[in-house]
């Protein structure tokens, strides 16, 4: 195509269009939503599956795996991001404060959550309200790795989370995780006095029926993300269909 | 008729380095983004590579864009950023063409 040929752009569609583009690189997930989202309803099913906590695979509990989840999710989005969605070379978008304060709302919240996770486990421990049941640990993960974990999922957010949807993907999977690690954490650590004993009385009811809306809500939000994330993808075959053909 | 009479020297002022469709399109798609990458440019403008080079390189030498060259591994990758005064320049120019266009309805 030469200069002549290009005869009045539509000038609106063509900022348009970059700006899409560049939302993929920067704000949009697409598969990568539809991808946390499947893997969220898949971990809430096997977590959920008959024998799930006892299960063993390879001579290690099945939750061992499960808590590298959010991980192997942060990978394959990396990956996949820059294979589908940078198909053309990479546009960074113009900065937009709103959506970076929102972003950040996100990415902070989730901090908060795993850093209070963190304290209070330390806490328990200097007060001497939990230690290690040596027998009982025996049967969960090494007990340095539960403690861990949430650090770990701390560290790749500044700079892996790029979006919102993102943000809340990796909220559910690491909100999961920390989940499905807290039975194995009381196990391994309990108090002195396991309160099993003389149960756990309205605490107990109301954290199971807490623990049940928040499955709920998973499996929920694992089905809106994977329509969401499948049509955000959809939209980007038909944006990159409209370019004009190659020179 | 023209009933302004500034008019045609208004037309005479617009700044030729924008009014050219193809840098038009060039500086409206920089304008739309922070930083953009050659092939993305040369595919949304659907001009050929020679004809994209060759109208950067006259948006750079008047100050409107800046190239920035990286590398991806070993392959080199070429990108544009839109300079202040190209930002300026475009919406200067939209606010000229707008001011010498009829208003809707009146011919």
């Amino acid at each position: 195509m030469t200069t002549t040929d290009l005869n009045g752009p539509d000038l609106a569609a063509l900022a348009a269009l970059t700006r899409d583009y560049a939302a993929f690189q920067a704000r949009k997930s697409g598969l990568a939503t539809a991808l946390g989202g499947l893997m969220a309803v898949v971990f809430v099913i096997a977590a959920l599956s008959p024998n799930f906590m006892g299960a063993h695979v390879l001579d290690r509990l099945f939750i061992e795996y499960l808590v590298w989840v959010p991980f192997l999710w942060l990978a394959v989005k990396g990956l996949g991001s820059r294979i589908l969605y940078r198909r053309l070379g990479l546009v960074k978008a113009s900065p937009d404060g709103t959506y970076e304060r929102r972003r950040w709302f996100w990415i902070l919240g989730l901090a908060l959550f795993l850093i209070t996770v963190l304290l209070a486990g330390l806490y328990a421990f200097a007060s001497g309200f939990l230690q290690a049941h040596q027998p009982r640990a025996a049967l969960c993960p090494p007990p340095m790795w539960i403690l861990l974990m949430p650090f770990l999922y701390l560290l790749p957010m500044p700079w892996a989370i790029r979006g919102i949807e993102e943000a809340r993907a990796y909220v559910v999977l690491v909100g999961q995780s920390i989940l499905w690690l807290l039975p194995f954490f009381i196990f391994s650590f309990g108090p002195p006095t396991p309160p099993l004993k003389t149960g756990w009385g309205i605490f107990g009811d109301v954290m199971g029926v807490s623990i049940l809306v928040l499955i709920y809500v998973v499996l929920i939000w694992g089905a809106l993300a994977m329509v969401r994330g499948w049509r955000e993808h959809r939209e980007y075959l038909a944006m990159l269909r409209a370019l004009p053909r190659e020179a | 008729m023209v009933k302004n009479e500034t008019t045609p020297k208004a037309i005479l002022e617009l700044d030729r380095m924008v009014h050219e469709p193809a840098r038009l399109a060039i500086l409206t798609v920089l304008a739309s983004a922070e930083e953009v990458a050659f092939l993305f440019l040369q595919r949304v403008t659907g001009l050929s590579k020679g004809n994209l080079s060759s109208h950067t390189q006259k948006l750079e030498a008047a100050g409107y864009l800046e190239t920035v060259k990286a590398f991806q591994g070993r392959i080199p990758v070429t990108s544009f950023r839109i300079t202040e005064d190209g930002r300026t320049a475009l919406r200067a120019y939209h606010h000229q063409l707008r001011a010498l266009l009829p208003k809707e309805g009146k011919p």
